[in-house]
């Protein structure tokens, strides 16, 4: 297989969760809810029909009182890699090319009108990312005032899920444009979460560009598909080979060590390889 | 010519062979995927300019500096503002789900005046004309009979122009009965006057503390202004401050401190003695402060020494003796340590003695109005207001004493005493409250024993709510006279709980009024003007705007400019001579009242024999549980573990859950002597065995499809406890049982 | 032998006799059809004609309605007047979004009052500016919710023209018929006025394969200096056992496509 390909150094966005500063408040959850158009119901209380693409869950160390140990953990969607270049579980299984790995942001995309409602992609997804619209979205009379125009309301019978705020991409790019720019500065580009969240926890930027805190505090090695050379950092199930790009960092050991499933006898979280 | 079979079937087949070379199948397939892709019942928003409006959130009293996106004239996304000194572009969920309360059902459109019996929610429009002049009638009424006094008003806040105008408005009318919604700051104000001698607000330099012991105050859990406190908590990760917290239940505050430990309910000022027992007893103290500023040390050092060794306290409060010691001296080898108390998210006062034995703790390492201590905020004083213009009437009216009993022999330095209300009004002791209005304040919800609450509205003629949404009160008032919600109006917003700098924030108008509001500042002038005389000279405003306009004078241009003005450069009153006391010093024993830091039981309802467990509420900043409720977006983020379906569930730990002989899941009835209520058991390895937490927030009769009708409410199931020393309610839970539904 | 090749012949005879009465039927079919074989494709071109007919002329006159813009437009007139081209009314606002068709804002500095003897701009100044209504403008390239679009990209980024995408509209002196799709609700010019989906011109359709020919060749991002035909591409694919989606050779970014990746127009 010949391939030419001289291109730029592409962009991988990722994201940073610093876990001890996570206090467990929602408002990434909120925060995406109203960015992105993301419809409510009456009952919200079945988890698994309640869509939320940032969800923040609750783990415990399952020790008893008072050794009993709480962390939040949010989870947006981890926008795998995979193994080789967009080889994501969603996007390698949809049907209906209506999920895609885009090489020039690392983002999996899902275009809601292309969905024809399958729910491969869900089934595919580890980190139940993907969310279907089990019925119409509907808003109260008058509340459709505060949706916004640059994410289109999806309708019933699709999958969606986040989109590390795309659009806001989309629009500081416009921007830029305007003002002569080709490259758009760290901060130009923020998802809701990031920049809402009031303990600072989330961090966000080009996992490809040194330059970038994401870079700095995740320490991706690109020899080993991305996992993290910062020994607090970890990634939700790095074994499966998912290659994801959502960084966790805690200074916890079981909290790092409830990131994967481990059999019993096995001791210790492997510790990331350094190199060089 | 004959069509035969033959000749129709080659004339279908010729059809088809057109119809597969003509665009019309091809098209209609590609039409019509495109119609079932967009349901035309899909609502598509509108795109527009976009723009970005400055104001502040007033959703709760931590006052989070605000942008608001908007596409024309649709206000599209609320984020917090970017430099503001409270929130620095991080926002809490609440204020993040403002449009939904913009735009939200629960909003009341227009005055409505009751046309049934009290809640049942039959109500007619009415416009506002004929609303007011209602208001005035009745008041001019009452004022006519020289029963001014017999008016009151609750409020969600006693500063800022809007609850001043309310407080003026009484008192020309001549009522003394303004009242301020409970909160830990009661206890606080109450603290620092007999202690310091100064009316102040609490404030906590927690960004220069290095040792924090909280006794149960939920710092991330919404206490204090919650966003400040979210960027405080991660600071601390950073600077590897120490955090202990010292609570019944694992909160997520005390998850995420260092040290948690779990302590008996209601013992907190017990351990805050035997923390000082250690310190006194080691000479752990600041001696150059105990010495200089500090009144009244030795004669408390011996109380403190013969009454609380830790010991005692470990036998009262649950908590072993190492870990006190080991916690007293950490505490006070701390170069910057700071105790800080009120439980949860601190919308209930504590006991008089729990909140001095704490703010003793803090005069003992010497931290009071220093970095990293606990400092008595005096505001910037712009409101500067003619004198009321008080006739014979109103001046008569005023000489009543308060019905709360806020000032009176019993309780002459408490403020607000609102929890005592209902009671009073019950028995009829002093005169009758013939005309009530609430703004900002939603007390059928949120006052301790709801039922007991509601009876005694029901005993006041008139109730009038200026609820914008509609809530528990203005279901049972008599007429709502709506005001516009805080992305519609103009208001001066003052310091945010807890904050050390002062800081002014102007919220205004994002967006014109929804619905036919009104500023409520507006109906108070109109009311005034209505009701003529004295009462209309003493509010020479034409309308809310240019009163707060005048009153701010050259900050109004600076304030429309910048958003918000802040003292960033405050510094504490200096230590030494900031104290106002007979004394000129700190006071351990205040001698006109003899209050002293101490432990005394606050007493709890209900038996033991009866009611073997005890029930404690719990807050999380996902559950509003003030007089604004839950939206639909805060409402999806609380946990299938806290409600599911309309069931709450309560907390167990899984031994009592053994001993009582329930399971995960189990449908049970919690009584307590206020009440019963069906829930559901979730066992919870983060409790105090013998204890059942309820989250607070839940159990709406009133709001939207969204909220009500889910769970149960925590006030439905308690009562207030008077703290004999304050009057405040002490209460911090009550005991309850659980039986198999 | 023998025995066998009698036995082969019987056989033989068996089929001939079988074969007999469908032997006959063909014949009779081959006489009636010196009558009545024209009649059959008679019918035939018939249906084919009628259904082509349908198709091509009927189909799009019942697919789609007719409607009027509220007022008239002389692009000509206005393009004259103003110094900028079309950016001067079809502006980019300074965060880089584009302000689409005019607002009554950006009409009522000349329009305050009546100025020619236009009915139309009698109409417009009556019924629109001193009623402060905006005027509904039925938008010609209006696309679905689904699609993000960037004029800023378009025009400041790869610094293309307006005719690209629209045609000749500053030239046009009037505004024409507005031609609704009865079932999706969106205007002919997103199909192309040939109901075939032809175009001459890059202005002639606006639907995604359009934009997909575009940025396919030109897919701005990526530097590629040696491309493989398509061809090759499948080739190479089946060779090495790569299933679609999951190795990319084209220009774009997509894994799945190989153009541009899908969020580069969709949202």
């Amino acid at each position: 297989m010949k391939e030419g390909r001289t291109h730029k150094k592409f962009q991988k966005f990722g994201m940073v969760i610093d876990l001890d500063k996570c206090t467990g408040c929602g408002s990434c959850m909120v925060a995406c809810m109203a960015e992105n158009n993301v419809p409510f119901r009456k009952d919200e209380s079945n988890k698994l029909l309640s869509i939320t693409w940032m969800r923040v869950y609750k783990l415990t160390n399952g020790m008893p009182f008072p050794k009993i140990d709480v962390c939040y953990l949010p989870r947006p969607c981890m926008q795998c890699e995979g193994q080789h270049e967009g080889h994501s579980p969603c996007v390698s299984v949809c049907p209906a090319i209506a999920t895609d790995y885009s090489m020039e942001s690392g983002i999996v995309s899902q275009i809601y009108t292309r969905c024809f409602g399958c729910r491969y992609c869900m089934a595919s997804c580890p980190y139940h990312a993907r969310y279907f619209n089990w019925w119409d979205p509907i808003w109260p009379d008058g509340m459709e005032k505060y949706l916004s125009p640059n994410v289109s309301p999806r309708m019933r019978g699709v999958v969606e899920k986040c989109s590390f705020c795309f659009h806001r991409y989309q629009l500081a790019k416009d921007r830029a444009f305007m003002e002569g720019r080709p490259e758009l500065q760290e901060d130009e580009y923020q998802t809701a979460c990031t920049q809402a969240c009031p303990a600072g926890a989330i961090t966000f930027g080009d996992l490809n560009n040194p330059k970038h805190t994401v870079s700095k505090m995740a320490e991706p090695d690109p020899k080993h598909s991305g996992r993290p050379k910062n020994p607090n950092a970890f990634r939700l199930l790095e074994r499966l080979g998912t290659n994801p790009k959502v960084y966790y960092l805690s200074s916890r050991e079981w909290v790092r060590r409830a990131g994967d499933n481990y059999l019993k006898n096995e001791k210790k979280v492997k510790k990331p390889v350094h190199h060089g | 010519m004959k069509i035969g079979r033959r000749g129709f079937l080659s004339f279908v087949i010729g059809g088809a062979a057109g119809t597969a070379l003509s665009p019309l199948p091809w098209k209609m397939m590609d039409d019509s995927s495109i119609w079932t892709q967009m349901w035309p019942w899909t609502p598509v928003p509108e795109d527009g300019e976009a723009s970005y409006v400055n104001s502040v959130c007033t959703l709760c009293s931590g006052h989070c500096g605000i942008t608001v996106r908007k596409i024309d004239n649709r206000a599209v996304k609320i984020e917090g503002m970017k430099g503001h000194p409270v929130n620095n572009g991080g926002m809490c969920l609440l204020g993040l789900s403002g449009l939904q309360l913009l735009y939200g059902p629960m909003r009341v459109k227009t005055p409505l005046k009751r046309t049934g019996k009290r809640g049942q929610g039959q109500w007619k429009k009415i416009s506002w004309n004929d609303a007011v002049s209602e208001v005035v009638e009745k008041l001019r009424d009452i004022r006519s009979e020289g029963n001014p006094q017999t008016v009151g008003f609750i409020s969600g806040s006693d500063r800022g122009t809007v609850s001043r105008l309310f407080d003026r408005f009484l008192t020309a009318y001549g009522s003394p009965n303004f009242m301020r919604m409970p909160s830990v700051r009661d206890s606080y104000e109450l603290t620092q006057y007999l202690m310091q001698g100064v009316q102040a607000l609490p404030g906590f330099d927690f960004e220069n503390a290095d040792f924090i012991v909280s006794f149960g105050s939920g710092i991330i859990d919404g206490w204090g202004s919650p966003v400040r406190m979210s960027r405080v908590h991660s600071a601390w990760q950073s600077a590897d401050v120490k955090v202990i917290q010292i609570e019944p239940r694992l909160s997520n505050t005390a998850a995420k401190s260092d040290k948690w430990i779990p302590i008996n309910p209601g013992t907190e000022a017990a351990l805050a003695m035997g923390l000082a027992h250690v310190i006194v007893k080691e000479s752990l103290y600041d001696a150059a402060f105990v010495k200089n500023y500090v009144e009244g040390f030795f004669d408390w050092k011996n109380r403190v020494i013969d009454k609380y060794n830790p010991d005692t306290v470990a036998s009262i409060t649950g908590i072993d003796r190492g870990t006190i010691v080991v916690l007293a001296r950490g505490f006070a080898n701390a170069s910057k340590p700071l105790a800080v108390c009120g439980r949860g998210n601190g919308t209930t006062p504590v006991s008089l003695d729990e909140c001095m034995a704490v703010n003793a703790l803090n005069a003992l390492v010497g931290n009071i109005n220093k970095k990293g201590g606990v400092w008595a905020v005096s505001e910037p004083n712009y409101i500067n207001w003619p004198e009321i213009e008080m006739d014979a009437k109103a001046a008569a009216g005023l000489q009543h004493e308060r019905l709360d009993g806020a000032g009176s022999k019993t309780y002459p330095f408490t403020r607000y005493l609102l929890p005592r209300l209902p009671e009073t009004i019950d028995s009829g002791e002093k005169f009758p409250l013939q005309a009530l209005f609430v703004s900002g304040a939603n007390p059928l919800y949120t006052h301790p024993d709801t039922r007991a609450v509601r009876n005694a509205f029901d005993k006041i003629p008139l109730v009038v709510s200026f609820s914008s949404y509609m809530d528990e009160t203005a279901q049972n008032a008599d007429l709502i006279l709506p005001n516009h919600v805080y992305l519609e109006r103009y208001e001066d917003v003052p310091t945010p709980a807890g904050m050390i700098q002062p800081v002014i924030g102007l919220s205004r108008p994002v967006v014109a009024p929804q619905f036919d509001t009104r500023h409520v500042g507006d109906v108070v002038i109109q009311m005034a003007k209505g009701l003529g005389g004295s009462v209309a000279k003493t509010f020479p405003w034409d309308s809310y705007d240019s009163c707060l306009k005048e009153t701010l004078g050259d900050l109004w241009n600076f304030l429309m400019e910048e958003g918000f003005w802040s003292n960033t450069g405050a510094m504490p009153p200096f230590f030494g001579t900031s104290y106002e006391t007979a004394s000129g010093k700190f006071e351990l024993i205040n001698k006109d009242t003899g209050s002293i830091p101490q432990f005394k039981p606050v007493s709890i309802e209900g038996d033991e024999k009866d009611y073997p467990l005890l029930l404690i509420p719990y807050d999380s900043i996902r559950l509003a549980c003030g007089f604004i409720g839950d939206p639909p977006f805060v409402m999806k983020t609380v946990e299938d573990s806290v409600l599911k379906g309309k069931d709450v569930f309560v907390e167990l730990n899984p031994k009592t859950a053994r001993n009582q002989g329930l399971r995960e899941g189990q449908r049970v009835v919690l009584t307590t002597p206020k009440g019963k209520a069906e829930v559901k058991v979730h066992l919870f390895e983060g409790i105090m065995p013998g204890l059942v937490a309820l989250p607070r927030g839940l159990g709406h009769t009133a709001w939207d499809e969204y909220l009500a009708g889910k769970g149960i409410n925590f006030n439905a199931l308690i009562g207030p406890v008077e703290d004999p020393d304050s009057g405040l309610d002490a209460a911090w839970g009550i005991r309850a049982k659980l039986e198999k539904a | 032998m023998h025995t066998l090749d009698d036995h082969a012949k019987d056989i033989s005879e068996d089929a001939a006799d079988e074969a007999g009465p469908d032997l006959s039927l063909e014949m009779n079919l081959k006489e009636q059809d010196t009558g009545a074989g024209g009649t059959i494709i008679l019918f035939f071109i018939l249906g084919l004609f009628a259904s082509l007919v349908v198709g091509w002329i009927i189909f799009p006159k019942l697919l789609y309605s007719n409607k009027k813009q509220p007022i008239d437009f002389n692009h000509v007139f206005h393009v004259e007047e103003v110094d900028n081209g079309c950016e001067s009314c079809h502006f980019f606002r300074a965060d880089g979004t584009f302000s689409g068709a005019p607002k009554l804002a950006q009409c009522i500095d000349c329009h305050e009052e009546i100025q020619g003897i236009s009915p139309d701009e009698i109409k417009f100044v009556e019924e629109y500016v001193s009623k402060e209504r905006e005027v509904p403008w039925l938008i010609y390239s209006r696309q679905p919710d689904c699609v993000f679009f960037s004029h800023a990209a378009h025009i400041k980024g790869a610094q293309m023209d307006c005719v690209t995408c629209h045609g000749h509209m500053g030239e046009s002196e009037s505004l024409k018929v507005y031609e609704e799709n009865r079932i999706t609700g969106y205007s002919r010019d997103i199909w192309g006025k040939s109901i075939g989906g032809f175009k001459k011109n890059t202005w002639d359709r606006m639907k995604m394969d359009d934009c997909a020919e575009c940025h396919r060749e030109n897919a701005a991002n990526i530097e590629i200096t040696d491309i493989p035909t398509p061809t090759q591409r499948l080739i190479d694919h089946i060779v090495n056992l790569v299933p679609p989606g999951t190795s990319t050779f084209g220009k774009g970014g997509s894994v799945q496509t190989e153009r541009d990746p899908c969020f580069a127009c969709h949202k």
